[in-house]
């Protein structure tokens, strides 16, 4: 029997109702030019620095990923291949540009022109040339951040500084580009904000430690991801994270689960193949599987692990967050280590790597990370392809037929015995 | 004595098997039709000719188990698994000390990891490309106008087997007509083209720990031509089981008489939609 679980608390139409405000907000902007835009990539984005000026983000991914989960992403990623985007460039770039040729939007609603695209370069280089051709088509002005990749485990200090720079350059061009003076006493609220929120969905993270988990930490989390990404540097997203916590601490301390029996604990590697989400959710619903941590959790920030902003260092607590404490832009081997801890300190039964077909970049080494936990570490993985955007790349009875493939296994593995034949 | 069944619905074929248990395991009798179009009657079709191959009435079947990719079409299955599953079950029954399974089936292969008692480690599958599959075999054979059986005994002649460069299914028949004008004899096509499939399921296999005993199960393990390649890339022999074609639905099988100790409720049982009651 299938049993289809959804997180569906009271904070589920919260969040549905600040992501629609968002949109709203946004929908304003393109009739009156206020409040002033910044697109920027979700990644280690510096959404604290935007308050400084009142501005509000626009993110491209989260345009993207919303078409693709209410199946309207086909459309608009022919049209750009129709431009001439190859069929293994990203799908969400082709979704984007897509959109903007057709005048598509998420909601229906308008999107502004953003008054600055900002490039904060973080891990993935098609970025670079997704905002260049945004740019081009929005005719707006681009400025792009430039963040060192983690070569080492920390970022040096010249990193750090070489950062911190950047994001003073980026205030002049909005200062510019808005007439107003940024509002640094604002900023570092903003940071102290977001260092509350941090704090709250870090605690919420470490509810996944519970047995059974009180929420899916893959499935489930993307729901609060939105308001983490849009509001984590307003008392809004504070209040928001507050209520989240409370309502899933309850049910953890009353022992309610995803699933009546938690019967298999995952870690998570890669984002969901956002067309067919419900699909894909439900193959694990089938056997009870919750996730108790992903990587893809941490795209916008890496926080279980202690980071926080800091108002007191509020430029250096962002740089250091762009730099170092995103998992786009750490090293495979602080991924690996990652999702070590998470196997280990969430007391996960497997991994589950999702490769996503058109994303080579996050994407490219994903063989070898489940050669190491295979074969080294001896961690049941799963390693399955398709893709985050473009339903073309999903095919529904083999990534089935491998999940249920993977759970059997988990489940003979404690319960085979050899068959002996007639002699 | 309890009598199980499994039912192995692939792409190309539908296999049926019917076990008994009588202080052992025994097969009583197999079933082979092609699976067409009517899933469903297929698997009917299957199960009807294999327990009247075993003189029973298929109200004397306790548990019947459904495998491969048609297994949810299996109207009186009790319940489904994966063919990976039966695989390494059947392999681990079949051929004693397999501890890897490469299987090529119609539209997929797949490599799998086995534990000492018959349980799946880790797989590997073919990927939305049916390189390295029967299909790939097919294919070429329908290019050459030859019959599949044949291309299997004509590759082993080959003298001077070619270099097949792609991989892709479809583009393979370009390669081998451009082979024919150059006047390349069928044998030495048929052997480049088995050369490449084995290249092609060894790379598979590499992301697994290979280790022996290795068993060859699936369809396409009825061809000398490509069991023959496959010893040369791995360097070893494989174990090749005369039912190799119907190590899944073995495998299913035994899973079933299993069941027939146990709670449906408990364990591994997931299916959909499973159905219970007769046939």
């Amino acid at each position: 029997m299938t049993e289809k679980k959804e997180y569906r608390g009271s904070i589920h139409q919260w969040q549905k109702d600040l992501m629609l405000a968002w949109y709203e907000q946004l929908d304003q902007a393109a009739d009156t030019g206020s409040p002033a835009t910044v697109s920027m990539m979700i990644s280690g984005n510096c959404v604290e620095l935007l308050e400084g000026f009142g501005a509000v983000p626009l993110y491209p991914e989260v345009n993207a990923l919303q078409l693709a989960i209410r199946h309207q992403s086909l459309d608009p990623i022919l049209a750009a291949e129709d431009l001439g985007y190859a069929t293994d460039n990203c799908a969400y770039v082709k979704a984007d540009v897509g959109c903007i040729v057709k005048g598509i939007t998420p909601t229906g609603g308008k999107l502004p022109t953003p008054t600055l695209i900002l490039c904060n370069f973080v891990g993935c280089n098609t970025y670079l040339k997704w905002f260049e051709h945004l740019a081009k088509l929005q005719q707006a002005p681009l400025y792009v951040i430039d963040v060192p990749f983690m070569r080492a485990n920390e970022p040096s200090r010249s990193d750090l500084e070489y950062v911190i720079k950047q994001l003073q350059e980026t205030v002049k061009k909005l200062e510019q580009l808005t007439g107003s003076k940024f509002d640094y006493d604002r900023f570092r609220q903003a940071v102290a904000c977001s260092s509350r929120t941090e704090e709250l969905w870090s605690r919420i993270k470490h509810l996944a430690r519970r047995s059974p988990s009180p929420f899916d930490a893959y499935f489930d989390a993307i729901t609060l991801m939105g308001p983490l990404y849009v509001y984590r540097a307003r008392p809004e997203g504070v209040e928001f994270f507050e209520a989240a916590l409370a309502e899933l601490q309850a049910k953890a301390d009353a022992h309610k689960g995803v699933y009546e029996q938690e019967h298999f604990r995952l870690v998570m590697e890669g984002p969901p193949p956002y067309p067919y989400f419900r699909t894909f959710r439900d193959m694990f619903a089938k056997w009870q599987a919750c996730a108790v941590a992903s990587t893809y959790s941490t795209v916008g920030g890496l926080w279980e692990f202690g980071f926080r902003h800091d108002p007191d260092n509020p430029f250096e607590s962002v740089a250091m967050h762009m730099i170092a404490q995103n998992v786009t832009n750490r090293n495979f081997l602080q991924r690996y280590e990652q999702i070590r801890r998470y196997i280990e300190e969430w007391n996960a039964d497997g991994l589950i790597i999702h490769f996503v077909k058109s994303c080579r970049l996050f994407s490219a080494g994903q063989g070898d990370m489940r050669d190491y936990f295979t074969k080294q570490l001896g961690v049941p993985t799963l390693y399955i392809e398709s893709d985050l955007e473009d339903p073309r790349y999903f095919a529904e009875a083999q990534t089935k037929n491998r999940i249920d493939a993977f759970f059997e296994a988990l489940e003979h593995s404690k319960t085979a015995t050899p068959v002996r034949e007639e002699t | 004595m309890r009598i199980a069944a499994g039912v192995d619905v692939g792409s190309t074929q539908t296999k049926a098997v019917v076990v008994s248990d009588n202080g052992g395991v025994k097969v009583l009798a197999r079933a082979l039709v092609d699976t067409g179009a009517n899933v469903q009657r297929a698997a009917e079709r299957a199960f009807d000719m294999c327990c009247h191959e075993a003189g029973i009435h298929s109200g004397d079947v306790g548990f019947v188990v459904g495998t491969g990719y048609g297994r949810y079409k299996i109207a009186f299955g009790n319940t489904q698994m994966t063919e990976i599953t039966c695989h390494a079950k059947g392999a681990s029954f079949l051929c004693p000390g397999t501890r890897t399974v490469i299987d090529m089936g119609g539209q997929d292969s797949k490599a799998i990891s086995v534990g000492a008692n018959g349980e799946v480690l880790d797989f590997v599958m073919n990927d939305k490309c049916a390189a390295g599959t029967g299909r790939f075999l097919a294919n070429s054979a329908e290019v050459m106008s030859i019959s599949l059986d044949e291309v299997g005994p004509l590759s082993l002649k080959a003298k001077h087997p070619v270099k097949i460069a792609t991989v892709c299914t479809v583009f393979v028949e370009s390669d081998i007509l451009s082979y024919l004008a150059q006047g390349k004899t069928a044998e030495d096509i048929l052997g480049g083209v088995h050369i490449a499939i084995a290249k092609r399921t060894l790379s598979l296999a590499r992301r697994l720990n290979i280790e022996p005993e290795i068993a060859m199960t699936g369809g396409v393990a009825r061809n000398v031509g490509m069991v023959w390649a496959l010893e040369e890339v791995l360097g070893r022999k494989m174990l090749v089981s005369p039912d190799a074609q119907f190590i899944g639905a073995v495998g299913a099988a035994l899973f079933a008489l299993e069941k027939l100790d146990q709670s449906f409720e408990s364990g591994i049982w997931r299916g959909d939609h499973a159905v219970s009651g007769g046939h």
